[in-house]
């Protein structure tokens, strides 16, 4: 049995390819001399310092975007993504795969000792490297109290194009992180499984919120009506409507894409009244991709 | 952190009412190496910020309050390199730090071994520019003991020590120090003595160390004794902090420091030796500063599909002057 649920040397030895695709010799070298240690003898104070020293000898430059052996990666790794990382990042991540993991607990707590003594860029290679750490069903804890965290970066690691959290939080868990990203302003859209994971209880919450905005004079971000395609209701349905006459257009348009998706039968007749709006979303030209980069831009 | 909201280009302004100091230093950079900003709010961030100081450090201290575990030190050294850099970092400040256990609470011998044990988990981390502060308070065997070991660290991992020199009997205090980390073998070069004042900066310059100032009010140097000291002694190896922690103390020393020598008719060259390059150069000897990374408000590594965390990063800015709070 192992401990990992993908191919774990595969992809290692492509997150190495990629390393060495950088253009790095000198970040390389000593990359593989490191390893080449690690491998020989492996000992718990040498993986923690090559840890720690990685930003020294490789530098931080962003990753080469045509280096990265996209197609591979996604059929190995589902979900996991590397784009705009720099390289001290990758090589951490690739740098963890290197801790023997036949130990559980051993593992545990090397990856835990990882975590409790590590500064802000190390936090966010930890948490960037869930999708691929041994005994994925031990993260959970660690994964909900990171986002517990006010470190930027660190929030960003866990919600922005992480496949973990979607696959393995539970739903009270998930429910923070889709919050705490809506309050720390996080680009939506890259949360991986945002409208898979979507439920009941997060309808509910996302619209006492927005009640709570709009008694303040607050707006709130549009792409959180997304949430409530399948949780449309008789009280609910009265923010959709509200959205609906909003002089602003993203807005009117997020309550269509919530129509549009809905099988409540009243969204479907609202929609209706409006075929020009209908086919703007048949064509594509209305969509939840198209409001983000609306409201990135604005 | 203020959750989502709508900002206005006026909310990214800085407020209107600027003191006539700020002008007399406008478009200079400074780098304070030495201010506890653990113990400062989000309006001095601000005020730094608004007043070119691009960079500092954070020494590790003494928090005001005995600490009785190691855990405590262990959860204080990840915040320096943890949240203090990330709140620092969105206003535009740079936030390296200084490892070390304190002179006080080296006295407690029994949880001063434990944080000798856990300090190497933490002075190779990336922003750690170097020992510090450690020192003598009262000058006794333990405090003697511990700034030995640690002396011994900062050589063997290459770091500069930030040395803190006691407010009692402060000369035979300072001397000391140096005599101990000469006699670890230590280049004088790779040590900032800090807290100086007339009595001792002489003896600190011509051994060859650098001599901090800390521009502190009523207990440390106060700025116009400062200028007197850059008059006298120019601007080698001399540099400026605040020092601003828990007690009242000034996040704004350094800038306002500079604005006075500039008052005073003490050369731009040597205004910017002493408030900014001179930390610098000590401090970069740790290899762990890069000035290309100054007064950016998010570094690359922190940069997301080119997304930061506010909209260019900027923290909204509060009026103060009005009863309204939005």
């Amino acid at each position: 049995m192992t401990a990992f649920v993908y191919d774990h040397v595969k992809v290692r030895a492509l997150l190495g390819q990629l390393l060495h695709n950088q253009d790095q010799p000198k970040a390389w070298e000593w990359l593989q001399k490191r390893r080449e240690i690690q491998e020989k003898d492996p000992s718990s104070q040498q993986f923690v310092l090559t840890f720690t020293a990685i930003p020294r000898f490789t530098g931080k430059q962003p990753l080469l975007p045509s280096s990265i052996p996209a197609e591979e990666l996604a059929s190995l790794a589902p979900g996991f993504f590397v784009y705009d990382w720099t390289l001290d990042r990758l090589a951490r991540v690739w740098w963890l795969l290197f801790l023997p993991s036949d130990d559980k607990s051993f593992y545990l707590q090397q990856i835990e000792n990882l975590f409790n003594a590590a500064e802000m860029n190390e936090l966010a290679a930890l948490y960037s490297a869930l999708p691929l750490l041994a005994y994925p069903e031990e993260w959970i804890t660690r994964t909900a109290e990171g986002i517990r965290s006010n470190i930027g970066p660190v929030q960003e690691a866990i919600m922005v194009q992480n496949p973990y959290p979607a696959k393995w939080l539970p739903e009270p868990a998930w429910n923070q992180l889709v919050m705490k990203a809506i309050f720390t302003e996080k680009p939506l859209q890259d949360i991986q499984g945002l409208r898979q994971r979507a439920n009941q209880a997060l309808a509910n919450i996302i619209t006492d919120f927005a009640h709570e905005r709009q008694a303040a004079g607050r707006s709130v971000n549009p792409l959180q009506w997304q949430l409530l395609e399948n949780f449309l209701n008789e009280t609910n349905f009265q923010d959709i409507t509200r959205l609906w006459h909003s002089a602003y257009n993203v807005e009117k348009e997020a309550a269509a894409l919530v129509c549009y998706h809905s099988q409540y039968q009243p969204a479907k007749d609202l929609l209706a009244n409006a075929p020009e709006i209908l086919a703007e979303v048949n064509q594509g030209s209305i969509s939840w991709d198209v409001i983000s980069r609306k409201i990135n831009l604005s | 952190m203020c959750g989502i909201h709508d900002l206005t280009e006026q909310d990214l302004q800085p407020l209107t009412h600027s003191p006539a100091w700020l002008d007399k230093i406008k478009g200079m950079r400074f780098f304070d190496p030495h201010v506890h900003m653990t113990s400062r709010t989000t309006d001095d961030y601000q005020a730094m910020a608004d007043a070119g100081v691009v960079a500092i450090i954070e020494p590790a201290f003494w928090l005001g309050q005995p600490r009785t575990g190691v855990d405590s030190f262990r959860d204080y050294y990840s915040s320096l390199v943890g949240w203090e850099r990330f709140r620092s970092s969105q206003f535009g400040i740079k936030h390296y730090c200084t490892i070390g256990l304190n002179s006080k609470e080296a006295n407690n011998e029994k949880l001063a071994e434990a944080v000798m044990e856990i300090l190497p988990q933490f002075i190779y981390k990336e922003g750690v520019v170097g020992i510090g502060e450690i020192g003598f308070d009262d000058q006794t065997p333990l405090e003697e003991k511990y700034y030995r070991a640690q002396l011994e660290l900062a050589k063997e991992a290459g770091l500069p020590v930030q040395i803190h020199t006691p407010h009692r009997d402060k000369k035979q205090g300072t001397r000391r120090s140096m005599d101990i980390a000469i006699e670890h073998g230590l280049d004088p070069h790779m040590v900032i003595v800090d807290h100086n004042n007339e009595e001792t900066v002489k003896e600190v310059l011509d051994r060859g160390f650098w001599a901090a100032f800390t521009i502190y009010p009523f207990t440390k140097m106060g700025n116009e004794r400062m200028v007197d000291i850059v008059k006298q002694y120019g601007s080698e190896r001399i540099m400026v902090n605040s020092a601003a922690d828990w007690g009242i103390s000034d996040p704004l020393a350094v800038p306002k420091t500079a604005a006075l020598m500039h008052e005073s008719g003490i050369d731009s060259n040597d205004i910017h030796l002493v408030t900014y390059i001179n930390a610098l150069k000590a401090f970069a000897q740790s290899g762990q500063i890069n000035e290309a990374d100054f007064g950016i408000v998010i570094d690359q590594s922190e940069k997301f599909n080119g997304s930061t965390v506010l909209r260019g990063g900027q923290q909204p800015r509060h009026n103060k002057n009005t009863t309204i709070i939005r």
